[in-house]
C-alpha cells in the first residue's frame, strides 16, 4: 500500500498543529516566564534565581533566595552510599558514555526524591495547615541529626526567613523540606525537581571520578547476594 | 552492624554452569526455552507451559499498536533523535510505571477484575447481582481502569485478542467471563467499551498470573514497540525531532516583562539622583 492508502484514527482526529510552550519562549532571544534571559536575568540575577523562577513562575525575594541557597547546599552532598551516585559509579565502571552516566544518576536521584517526598506527604499537609504542628514521626530523636538541624538553623539565621517547623526538632529531611516549602516550593513536583537538581553535581562527579573497567576495585559483594534456589 | 546481605531467587554465576530461577542455564534452558518462556520465567520466577506462552505471544502480537505518533513511542523517538538507541528505549520504558496509558493500565485493570471477581463469585454471576456490584463500584469511581477506547468505538486489539483466545479454547475461562459480565454493565452505564488492557489483564489472571505480576509482564510484552522506535529513531537521528522549528511552537506563557532589578537599573540611569 502507498502512504496515501493508510488511514486510521489519528488521520481522522483533529489535533493542534503546534507544540505549546509555557515557560521558555522559542527563538534566539529566550525569555523565562516573561523575563529576557540574555539582557535582563544574566545582568541582574544568579543561577539560583533562575531555578526558583523556572519552578515557581516568579522571581524570589532576597530573603527567599538566600534561604533556598542554604537548603540547596545542605541537600547537595550525597555520598556514593546512596543509590544515585552508586549507580553513576557502576555506569562509569561499565564504560558507559558520559550521557548515560549522567542519565543514570538522574534516574537514581529522581527515584530517591520521589520516595523522600512521598514519605513526607503528612509533613507537607501539616505545613499547609494553619496549625503547622510537626507530626511526631518527623521529629528527630537522634542527637547527630538534631545537631545538623541546628547547623541549618544557624545558616538560615542571616537570611531572616521564618521557618516555624525548625523550632519543633524536625529530622534533617523534614527540616530541609520545610525550608523549601517556606521558599514557595510546595508541590511534590517542585520539591522533587529541586532535590534532584541540587544533588546532581555530586552524584555525577562521583561517577566521573571512577575509571572505566576498574572492576577489581569495586566491592562486588557489597551487599552479598545469597542465591536461594526454589524449583 | 546491619546485615549486609540480600537474598535473590534470580541468578548465580557458577564455574561451568549458571543458575537462573532454579534452572541450569545450559542444561535446562538453552535449547529448550523460547524467548517468551524465558521472559515469563524472568518476570514470574516460574516456567510457563508452551500453551501458556502461546497466550503471551498472542497478547504481545495483539498489543502491537506501534504508530510513532502514540505518545510513549513518540517520546522514545524524541529521545532517540540524538542517535542513542538505549537512551530512547530506556526513556520510553521509564515512563511506564504508574502512567495512565500503556502497560501499567493492565496492572490496574487486573486489580479491578480481581476485586469485582471476588465480589461476584458468591453471587453466581446472576445479572441482577452483577448489575448491583458493578454499579456500586461505578458510584464510587469516576474513572474505570481497563475501559475507554480513544478515537474509536471499540478496541480492535481486544477483538483480535479475544479471537485468539477463542481459538485456543480460553475465551470462557473465569476472568474472561468476569470481564464480559462487568463490561456489559459498564458499557451500558458509561457508554465506554473495555480495552486491550482489560482483556490482557483477564487473560493473565486466567493464566495464574497475579495482580502484582501483571504490570511487569505487560511491560515486557510491549517492549518490542519501544525497541522498534528506539532503533529506527536512533538510525534516523532526525534534525526535526532534535529541535522543532520555532514556527511549530506556540508560546502561551507569561507576557514579556522587565525584572525589578532591571527596572531599578533603568531608573538609576535616567535619574541618578532619585536612585541614590
Amino acid at each position: 500500500m502507498s502512504a496515501a492508502q493508510f488511514s486510521g484514527p489519528l488521520e481522522a482526529g483533529q489535533f493542534p498543529e503546534k507544540l505549546t510552550a509555557r515557560v521558555v519562549t522559542p527563538g534566539s532571544e529566550p525569555r523565562v516566564h516573561g523575563y529576557d534571559v540574555e539582557t535582563d536575568l544574566a545582568h541582574h540575577y544568579t543561577a539560583t534565581d533562575l531555578v526558583l523562577l523556572s519552578l515557581t513562575g516568579e522571581l524570589a525575594t532576597d530573603r527567599v533566595r538566600a534561604a533556598f541557597e542554604v537548603a540547596w547546599l545542605f541537600l547537595a552532598p550525597i555520598s556514593v552510599a546512596h543509590a544515585g551516585p552508586h549507580a553513576s559509579v557502576l555506569a562509569r565502571l561499565c564504560g558507559a558514555t558520559v550521557s548515560s552516566t549522567v542519565a543514570v544518576a538522574a534516574i537514581g536521584l529522581a527515584e530517591q526524591a520521589r520516595t523522600l517526598v512521598a514519605e513526607h506527604s503528612e509533613l507537607l499537609r501539616s505545613l499547609r495547615s494553619s496549625t503547622a504542628k510537626l507530626p511526631e514521626r518527623y521529629q528527630s530523636t537522634v542527637a547527630e541529626e538534631r545537631e545538623a538541624v541546628e547547623r541549618l538553623r544557624r545558616a538560615l539565621d542571616r537570611t531572616g526567613l521564618d521557618v516555624p517547623a525548625l523550632q519543633q526538632s524536625p529530622t534533617r529531611d523534614a527540616a530541609l523540606l520545610s525550608v523549601l516549602f517556606a521558599c514557595g516550593l510546595r508541590r511534590p513536583e517542585q520539591l522533587q525537581a529541586v532535590i534532584v537538581l541540587a544533588r546532581m553535581p555530586c552524584a555525577v562527579a562521583e561517577g566521573f571520578a571512577e575509571r572505566a573497567t576498574n572492576f577489581g576495585n569495586y566491592p562486588i559483594n557489597l551487599p552479598h547476594f545469597v542465591y536461594e534456589e526454589s524449583r | 552492624m546491619k546485615d549486609l546481605s540480600l537474598s535473590t531467587a534470580s541468578a548465580h554465576w557458577g564455574w561451568e554452569e549458571h543458575s537462573y530461577f532454579g534452572q541450569r542455564v545450559f542444561e535446562e534452558l538453552a535449547g529448550h526455552e523460547s524467548f517468551t518462556s524465558l521472559t515469563a520465567l524472568s518476570l514470574l520466577g516460574r516456567r510457563l507451559s508452551a500453551d501458556q506462552c502461546a497466550v503471551l505471544d498472542d497478547a504481545a502480537a495483539c498489543l502491537t499498536l506501534a504508530d510513532p505518533r502514540v505518545w510513549p513511542l513518540k517520546l522514545t523517538r524524541v529521545i532517540a533523535a540524538h542517535g542513542g538507541m538505549s537512551a530512547g528505549a530506556a526513556a520510553g520504558l521509564l515512563i511506564q510505571d504508574g502512567a495512565r496509558i500503556g502497560p501499567s493500565t493492565v496492572a490496574r485493570a487486573a486489580e479491578l477484575l480481581v476485586q469485582l471477581h471476588l465480589e461476584l463469585v458468591g453471587t453466581g454471576f446472576e445479572p441482577e447481582a452483577v448489575d448491583a456490584v458493578v454499579r456500586g463500584y461505578l458510584d464510587k469511581h469516576h474513572f474505570v481502569w481497563g475501559f475507554g477506547t480513544p478515537f474509536r468505538k471499540r478496541d480492535e486489539r481486544l477483538v483480535a485478542f479475544c479471537a485468539c483466545l477463542e481459538r485456543r479454547g480460553r475465551r470462557r475461562l473465569p476472568f474472561m467471563r468476569t470481564l464480559d459480565a462487568i463490561a456489559a454493565v459498564v458499557t451500558r452505564a458509561r457508554q465506554t467499551e473495555p480495552n486491550m488492557g482489560m482483556a490482557t489483564a483477564a487473560a493473565f489472571l486466567d493464566l495464574g498470573v497475579n495482580v502484582h505480576e501483571a504490570g511487569p509482564l505487560a511491560t515486557a510484552l510491549m517492549q518490542h514497540m519501544f525497541f522498534a522506535h528506539a532503533v529506527e529513531g536512533a538510525q534516523q537521528a532526525p534534525e526535526i525531532l532534535r529541535r522543532l522549528p520555532d514556527c511549530c511552537i506556540d508560546y502561551t506563557g507569561r507576557e514579556a516583562r522587565e525584572s525589578p532589578r532591571a527596572l531599578s537599573a533603568s531608573a538609576a540611569k535616567t535619574n541618578p539622583q532619585a536612585a541614590e
